[in-house]
Protein backbone atom coordinates (compact mmCIF):
# COMPACT_ATOMS: atom_id res chain seq x y z
CA UNK A 1 0.00 0.00 0.00
CA UNK A 2 3.00 2.48 0.79
CA UNK A 3 4.24 1.70 -2.77
CA UNK A 4 0.94 2.83 -4.20
CA UNK A 5 1.22 6.02 -1.94
CA UNK A 6 4.25 6.61 -3.64
CA UNK A 7 3.31 5.47 -6.96
CA UNK A 8 0.55 7.89 -6.87
CA UNK A 9 2.27 10.88 -5.30
CA UNK A 10 4.99 10.67 -8.44
CA UNK A 11 2.37 10.27 -11.34
CA UNK A 12 0.65 13.33 -9.86
CA UNK A 13 4.02 14.69 -9.92
CA UNK A 14 4.72 14.35 -12.79
CA UNK A 15 1.34 15.06 -14.93
CA UNK A 16 1.81 18.49 -13.14
CA UNK A 17 4.97 19.32 -14.40
CA UNK A 18 3.75 18.73 -17.87
CA UNK A 19 0.81 21.10 -17.49
CA UNK A 20 2.84 23.90 -16.33
CA UNK A 21 4.86 23.29 -19.67
CA UNK A 22 1.57 22.95 -21.70
CA UNK A 23 0.24 26.04 -20.03
CA UNK A 24 3.33 28.12 -20.31
CA UNK A 25 3.41 27.13 -24.34
CA UNK A 26 -0.19 28.49 -24.75
CA UNK A 27 0.46 31.60 -22.80
CA UNK A 28 2.86 32.73 -25.65
CA UNK A 29 -0.46 32.04 -28.63
CA UNK A 30 -1.09 35.73 -30.29
CA UNK A 31 2.13 37.24 -29.46
CA UNK A 32 2.79 39.92 -32.26
CA UNK A 33 6.53 39.59 -33.51
CA UNK A 34 8.07 43.47 -32.97
CA UNK A 35 10.31 44.60 -35.97
CA UNK A 36 13.41 42.91 -36.86
CA UNK A 37 16.58 44.58 -35.51
CA UNK A 38 20.11 43.60 -36.76
CA UNK A 39 22.57 42.31 -33.95
CA UNK A 40 26.12 40.78 -35.15
CA UNK A 41 28.09 38.62 -32.99
CA UNK A 42 31.17 40.45 -31.10
CA UNK A 43 34.09 38.15 -30.91
CA UNK A 44 36.62 40.06 -29.49
CA UNK A 45 33.43 40.25 -26.51
CA UNK A 46 33.14 36.59 -25.85
CA UNK A 47 31.07 36.05 -29.20
CA UNK A 48 28.32 38.19 -27.75
CA UNK A 49 25.09 38.68 -29.69
CA UNK A 50 25.65 42.20 -29.37
CA UNK A 51 23.35 45.39 -30.89
CA UNK A 52 24.73 49.04 -31.34
CA UNK A 53 27.87 48.66 -30.55
CA UNK A 54 29.95 51.98 -30.26
CA UNK A 55 27.66 53.65 -28.27
CA UNK A 56 28.65 55.42 -24.95
CA UNK A 57 26.74 53.18 -22.72
CA UNK A 58 28.06 49.51 -22.87
CA UNK A 59 25.84 46.92 -21.01
CA UNK A 60 26.93 43.42 -20.69
CA UNK A 61 24.30 40.59 -19.58
CA UNK A 62 25.51 37.29 -19.15
CA UNK A 63 22.71 34.63 -18.70
CA UNK A 64 21.83 30.64 -19.38
CA UNK A 65 18.35 30.33 -20.47
CA UNK A 66 17.66 27.83 -17.65
CA UNK A 67 18.45 30.07 -15.04
CA UNK A 68 15.17 30.89 -12.48
CA UNK A 69 17.33 33.94 -11.48
CA UNK A 70 17.70 35.43 -15.17
CA UNK A 71 13.72 34.54 -15.62
CA UNK A 72 13.59 37.05 -12.58
CA UNK A 73 15.43 39.66 -14.37
CA UNK A 74 14.03 39.26 -17.69
CA UNK A 75 10.55 39.94 -15.84
CA UNK A 76 11.48 43.11 -14.48
CA UNK A 77 14.09 44.26 -16.18
CA UNK A 78 14.07 42.97 -19.58
CA UNK A 79 11.45 45.19 -21.59
CA UNK A 80 14.05 47.96 -20.22
CA UNK A 81 17.14 47.00 -21.96
CA UNK A 82 14.64 45.55 -25.18
CA UNK A 83 13.70 49.45 -25.58
CA UNK A 84 17.11 50.55 -25.31
CA UNK A 85 18.03 48.19 -27.84
CA UNK A 86 15.01 49.66 -30.11
CA UNK A 87 15.66 53.13 -29.14
CA UNK A 88 19.77 52.99 -30.06
CA UNK A 89 20.41 54.03 -26.30
CA UNK A 90 22.72 52.00 -25.39
CA UNK A 91 25.14 48.97 -26.77
CA UNK A 92 24.01 46.01 -25.86
CA UNK A 93 26.22 42.61 -25.48
CA UNK A 94 23.69 39.22 -24.39
CA UNK A 95 26.15 36.61 -23.66
CA UNK A 96 24.20 33.34 -24.45
CA UNK A 97 25.33 30.84 -21.65
CA UNK A 98 24.84 27.07 -21.38
CA UNK A 99 26.05 25.62 -18.13
CA UNK A 100 23.27 24.32 -16.59
CA UNK A 101 22.86 21.48 -18.83
CA UNK A 102 22.23 20.52 -22.86
CA UNK A 103 18.58 21.94 -22.45
CA UNK A 104 20.54 25.13 -22.32
CA UNK A 105 22.96 24.31 -25.47
CA UNK A 106 19.70 23.42 -27.23
CA UNK A 107 18.30 26.68 -26.08
CA UNK A 108 21.03 28.73 -27.02
CA UNK A 109 21.61 27.44 -30.27
CA UNK A 110 17.85 28.49 -30.90
CA UNK A 111 18.75 32.07 -29.60
CA UNK A 112 21.53 32.46 -32.11
CA UNK A 113 19.64 31.10 -34.75
CA UNK A 114 16.56 33.63 -33.85
CA UNK A 115 19.35 36.56 -33.94
CA UNK A 116 20.43 35.61 -37.51
CA UNK A 117 16.49 36.30 -38.12
CA UNK A 118 16.86 39.37 -36.22
CA UNK A 119 14.66 38.46 -33.87
CA UNK A 120 16.56 37.44 -30.63
CA UNK A 121 14.83 40.53 -28.26
CA UNK A 122 11.57 38.72 -28.70
CA UNK A 123 12.35 34.71 -28.86
CA UNK A 124 14.65 35.51 -25.35
CA UNK A 125 11.57 37.02 -23.71
CA UNK A 126 9.61 34.11 -25.26
CA UNK A 127 11.82 31.68 -23.70
CA UNK A 128 11.63 32.91 -20.38
CA UNK A 129 8.19 33.86 -20.18
CA UNK A 130 7.51 29.56 -20.61
CA UNK A 131 11.39 28.87 -18.96
CA UNK A 132 10.02 25.53 -17.03
CA UNK A 133 11.11 25.86 -13.15
CA UNK A 134 12.56 22.13 -13.63
CA UNK A 135 15.61 22.08 -15.36
CA UNK A 136 17.06 19.90 -17.82
CA UNK A 137 13.34 18.62 -17.69
CA UNK A 138 13.36 17.73 -22.19
CA UNK A 139 10.74 20.37 -22.44
CA UNK A 140 12.98 22.49 -24.83
CA UNK A 141 13.74 19.63 -27.71
CA UNK A 142 14.38 21.01 -30.80
CA UNK A 143 10.09 20.85 -32.23
CA UNK A 144 9.19 22.84 -28.81
CA UNK A 145 11.95 25.57 -29.71
CA UNK A 146 10.59 26.15 -33.00
CA UNK A 147 7.40 25.71 -32.34
CA UNK A 148 7.70 28.14 -29.71
CA UNK A 149 9.75 30.41 -32.48
CA UNK A 150 6.48 29.62 -34.86
CA UNK A 151 4.22 30.93 -32.25
CA UNK A 152 5.82 34.46 -31.92
CA UNK A 153 5.84 34.84 -35.40
CA UNK A 154 9.59 33.29 -36.87
CA UNK A 155 8.29 31.06 -39.01
CA UNK A 156 10.98 30.60 -41.53
CA UNK A 157 12.50 27.65 -42.12
CA UNK A 158 15.90 28.51 -42.16
CA UNK A 159 15.42 29.34 -38.47
CA UNK A 160 13.81 25.46 -38.04
CA UNK A 161 17.14 23.82 -39.84
CA UNK A 162 18.99 25.71 -38.04
CA UNK A 163 17.74 24.79 -34.76
CA UNK A 164 17.30 21.39 -35.98
CA UNK A 165 21.09 21.38 -37.17
CA UNK A 166 22.63 23.09 -34.34
CA UNK A 167 23.96 25.40 -37.04
CA UNK A 168 25.59 27.99 -34.31
CA UNK A 169 26.65 25.34 -31.42
CA UNK A 170 30.19 27.04 -32.33
CA UNK A 171 29.13 30.39 -30.78
CA UNK A 172 27.72 28.85 -27.99
CA UNK A 173 30.33 27.37 -27.12
CA UNK A 174 32.58 30.27 -27.33
CA UNK A 175 30.11 32.37 -25.46
CA UNK A 176 30.81 29.37 -23.03
CA UNK A 177 34.42 29.55 -23.31
CA UNK A 178 34.46 33.54 -22.51
CA UNK A 179 32.94 32.89 -19.09
CA UNK A 180 36.43 32.24 -17.25
CA UNK A 181 38.54 35.37 -19.28
CA UNK A 182 35.27 37.81 -18.27
CA UNK A 183 35.02 36.71 -14.41
CA UNK A 184 31.76 35.87 -15.11
CA UNK A 185 30.80 33.07 -12.27
CA UNK A 186 27.14 33.00 -11.79
CA UNK A 187 24.04 34.18 -13.96
CA UNK A 188 22.56 36.48 -14.01
CA UNK A 189 25.93 38.77 -14.18
CA UNK A 190 25.15 41.99 -15.43
CA UNK A 191 28.04 44.55 -16.84
CA UNK A 192 27.64 48.62 -16.73
CA UNK A 193 30.14 50.33 -18.84
CA UNK A 194 32.44 47.11 -17.67
CA UNK A 195 31.71 47.07 -13.97
CA UNK A 196 29.76 44.69 -12.69
CA UNK A 197 26.19 45.64 -11.55
CA UNK A 198 26.12 45.11 -7.91
CA UNK A 199 22.13 45.42 -6.87
CA UNK A 200 20.95 47.01 -3.64
CA UNK A 201 18.12 45.55 -3.28
CA UNK A 202 17.67 41.81 -3.30
CA UNK A 203 14.42 41.65 -5.79
CA UNK A 204 15.45 42.92 -9.51
CA UNK A 205 14.49 46.58 -9.15
CA UNK A 206 13.49 48.43 -12.63
CA UNK A 207 14.13 51.96 -11.05
CA UNK A 208 17.68 50.69 -9.54
CA UNK A 209 18.84 49.25 -12.87
CA UNK A 210 17.93 52.17 -14.58
CA UNK A 211 19.48 55.03 -12.36
CA UNK A 212 22.57 52.64 -12.69
CA UNK A 213 22.09 52.37 -16.51
CA UNK A 214 21.24 56.20 -16.23
CA UNK A 215 24.22 57.17 -14.28
CA UNK A 216 27.04 55.34 -15.93
CA UNK B 1 14.61 -9.24 37.70
CA UNK B 2 14.65 -7.11 34.51
CA UNK B 3 17.65 -5.40 33.81
CA UNK B 4 17.42 -1.24 33.04
CA UNK B 5 17.44 -1.83 29.45
CA UNK B 6 14.86 -3.77 29.43
CA UNK B 7 12.76 -1.42 31.77
CA UNK B 8 13.35 1.54 29.80
CA UNK B 9 13.25 -0.08 26.31
CA UNK B 10 10.24 0.74 25.44
CA UNK B 11 10.38 4.39 26.29
CA UNK B 12 13.45 3.85 23.95
CA UNK B 13 11.66 2.28 21.14
CA UNK B 14 9.47 5.14 21.41
CA UNK B 15 11.60 7.95 21.60
CA UNK B 16 13.62 6.62 18.35
CA UNK B 17 10.39 5.79 16.59
CA UNK B 18 9.12 9.65 17.46
CA UNK B 19 12.81 10.93 16.24
CA UNK B 20 13.20 9.47 13.05
CA UNK B 21 9.51 9.15 12.36
CA UNK B 22 9.02 12.54 13.52
CA UNK B 23 11.81 13.74 10.76
CA UNK B 24 11.14 12.17 8.07
CA UNK B 25 7.84 12.97 8.55
CA UNK B 26 8.35 17.02 8.50
CA UNK B 27 11.50 16.63 5.68
CA UNK B 28 8.77 14.87 3.33
CA UNK B 29 5.67 16.92 4.33
CA UNK B 30 8.14 20.25 3.58
CA UNK B 31 8.75 18.83 -0.07
CA UNK B 32 5.62 16.98 -1.28
CA UNK B 33 3.88 20.24 -2.16
CA UNK B 34 7.28 21.36 -4.39
CA UNK B 35 7.87 18.31 -6.56
CA UNK B 36 9.80 20.43 -9.18
CA UNK B 37 12.09 22.06 -6.15
CA UNK B 38 12.51 18.34 -4.97
CA UNK B 39 13.31 17.17 -8.01
CA UNK B 40 15.99 19.85 -8.96
CA UNK B 41 17.58 19.16 -5.79
CA UNK B 42 18.06 15.66 -6.29
CA UNK B 43 19.32 16.37 -9.61
CA UNK B 44 21.70 19.08 -8.32
CA UNK B 45 23.93 15.85 -6.78
CA UNK B 46 24.64 14.54 -10.54
CA UNK B 47 24.80 11.04 -9.10
CA UNK B 48 22.12 9.79 -11.00
CA UNK B 49 21.55 10.48 -14.32
CA UNK B 50 19.33 13.45 -14.91
CA UNK B 51 15.81 12.27 -15.53
CA UNK B 52 16.22 9.04 -12.76
CA UNK B 53 17.17 11.92 -10.26
CA UNK B 54 13.89 14.15 -11.26
CA UNK B 55 12.32 10.54 -10.31
CA UNK B 56 14.06 10.29 -7.53
CA UNK B 57 13.18 13.66 -6.35
CA UNK B 58 9.42 13.25 -7.12
CA UNK B 59 9.21 9.87 -5.40
CA UNK B 60 11.41 11.11 -2.01
CA UNK B 61 8.81 12.83 -0.01
CA UNK B 62 6.37 10.75 -0.54
CA UNK B 63 8.59 7.82 0.69
CA UNK B 64 9.33 10.21 3.53
CA UNK B 65 6.02 11.12 4.80
CA UNK B 66 4.74 7.19 4.74
CA UNK B 67 7.55 5.58 6.39
CA UNK B 68 7.39 8.75 9.01
CA UNK B 69 3.74 7.98 9.53
CA UNK B 70 4.53 4.15 10.09
CA UNK B 71 6.95 5.13 12.77
CA UNK B 72 4.89 7.51 14.40
CA UNK B 73 2.01 4.98 14.49
CA UNK B 74 4.05 2.08 15.45
CA UNK B 75 2.75 0.03 12.05
CA UNK B 76 5.59 -2.37 10.75
CA UNK B 77 7.72 -0.47 12.88
CA UNK B 78 11.02 -3.10 11.97
CA UNK B 79 10.51 -3.02 7.80
CA UNK B 80 9.84 0.97 8.60
CA UNK B 81 13.28 0.90 10.48
CA UNK B 82 14.61 -0.59 7.78
CA UNK B 83 12.98 1.41 5.05
CA UNK B 84 14.08 4.71 6.78
CA UNK B 85 17.53 3.45 7.92
CA UNK B 86 18.34 2.42 4.40
CA UNK B 87 17.44 6.26 3.56
CA UNK B 88 19.52 7.95 5.70
CA UNK B 89 22.40 6.04 4.26
CA UNK B 90 21.76 6.69 0.95
CA UNK B 91 21.29 10.62 2.02
CA UNK B 92 25.20 9.86 3.80
CA UNK B 93 26.43 8.61 0.99
CA UNK B 94 25.23 11.37 -1.15
CA UNK B 95 26.36 14.30 0.73
CA UNK B 96 29.97 12.49 1.15
CA UNK B 97 30.13 12.15 -3.00
CA UNK B 98 29.45 16.04 -3.16
CA UNK B 99 31.72 16.91 -0.39
CA UNK B 100 34.64 14.54 -2.00
CA UNK B 101 33.72 16.01 -5.54
CA UNK B 102 34.00 19.68 -3.75
CA UNK B 103 30.15 20.47 -5.01
CA UNK B 104 28.46 23.05 -3.13
CA UNK B 105 24.73 22.62 -3.11
CA UNK B 106 21.93 22.68 -0.26
CA UNK B 107 20.84 19.55 0.46
CA UNK B 108 17.06 20.15 -0.11
CA UNK B 109 16.98 18.34 3.24
CA UNK B 110 13.70 20.18 4.52
CA UNK B 111 12.75 21.63 0.92
CA UNK B 112 14.67 23.85 -1.69
CA UNK B 113 17.99 22.94 -2.61
CA UNK B 114 20.27 23.04 -5.79
CA UNK B 115 23.25 25.00 -6.63
CA UNK B 116 24.70 27.40 -4.57
CA UNK B 117 26.94 30.78 -5.10
CA UNK B 118 30.77 29.23 -5.05
CA UNK B 119 31.41 32.16 -2.60
CA UNK B 120 29.66 30.17 0.15
CA UNK B 121 32.01 27.09 -0.05
CA UNK B 122 33.06 27.43 3.64
CA UNK B 123 29.79 26.80 4.61
CA UNK B 124 28.59 24.81 2.60
CA UNK B 125 30.74 22.25 3.93
CA UNK B 126 30.31 22.97 7.46
CA UNK B 127 26.48 22.51 6.47
CA UNK B 128 27.55 19.12 5.00
CA UNK B 129 29.46 17.53 7.92
CA UNK B 130 26.21 18.84 10.28
CA UNK B 131 23.75 16.73 8.16
CA UNK B 132 26.23 13.83 8.14
CA UNK B 133 25.91 13.85 11.57
CA UNK B 134 22.15 14.37 12.05
CA UNK B 135 21.52 11.78 9.59
CA UNK B 136 23.76 9.62 11.16
CA UNK B 137 22.35 9.65 14.02
CA UNK B 138 18.99 9.18 12.72
CA UNK B 139 20.63 5.68 11.31
CA UNK B 140 21.60 4.27 14.37
CA UNK B 141 17.91 5.39 15.39
CA UNK B 142 16.86 2.68 12.56
CA UNK B 143 19.13 0.52 13.62
CA UNK B 144 17.98 0.63 17.62
CA UNK B 145 14.43 0.24 15.92
CA UNK B 146 15.44 -3.01 13.83
CA UNK B 147 16.12 -4.94 17.45
CA UNK B 148 13.49 -3.28 19.65
CA UNK B 149 10.44 -2.98 17.60
CA UNK B 150 8.02 -2.88 20.18
CA UNK B 151 7.35 0.00 22.68
CA UNK B 152 5.35 1.95 24.24
CA UNK B 153 2.08 4.10 22.34
CA UNK B 154 2.57 1.42 19.23
CA UNK B 155 -0.34 0.58 17.51
CA UNK B 156 0.85 -2.85 16.47
CA UNK B 157 2.07 -5.20 19.32
CA UNK B 158 4.73 -7.82 18.51
CA UNK B 159 5.01 -10.80 19.39
CA UNK B 160 7.29 -10.31 22.50
CA UNK B 161 4.10 -8.02 23.76
CA UNK B 162 1.46 -10.82 24.14
CA UNK B 163 3.40 -12.88 26.59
Amino acid sequence: MAVLVVATGVIFSMLGQSNKENAALAGLDGTKLKPAVVSTIDVENGSAITYNSGLATVIDIWEDPQCPVCKNFENAIGEYVNSLVREKKATVRFHVLSFLGDESVRAANAGFCAADEGQYLDFNTALYKVQSPLENSGFWSGETLISIGKKIGITSSKFANCVTKGSNVALVQANAESMAKFGVRGTPTIFINGKVWEREISDFNLIEFRAAVEGA
Amino acid sequence: MKSSHEKFAPWLTLLARLALGGVLLVAGGLKVSKPTESANATAAYKILPTDLAHLAGYALPWLEVVIGLLLIFGIMVRYAAVAGGLIMIVFIGAIISVWARGMVIDCGCFGGGGVLDPSLAASARRTYLIEILRDLGLALCALYLYFFPSGKLGIEKTSSEEQ
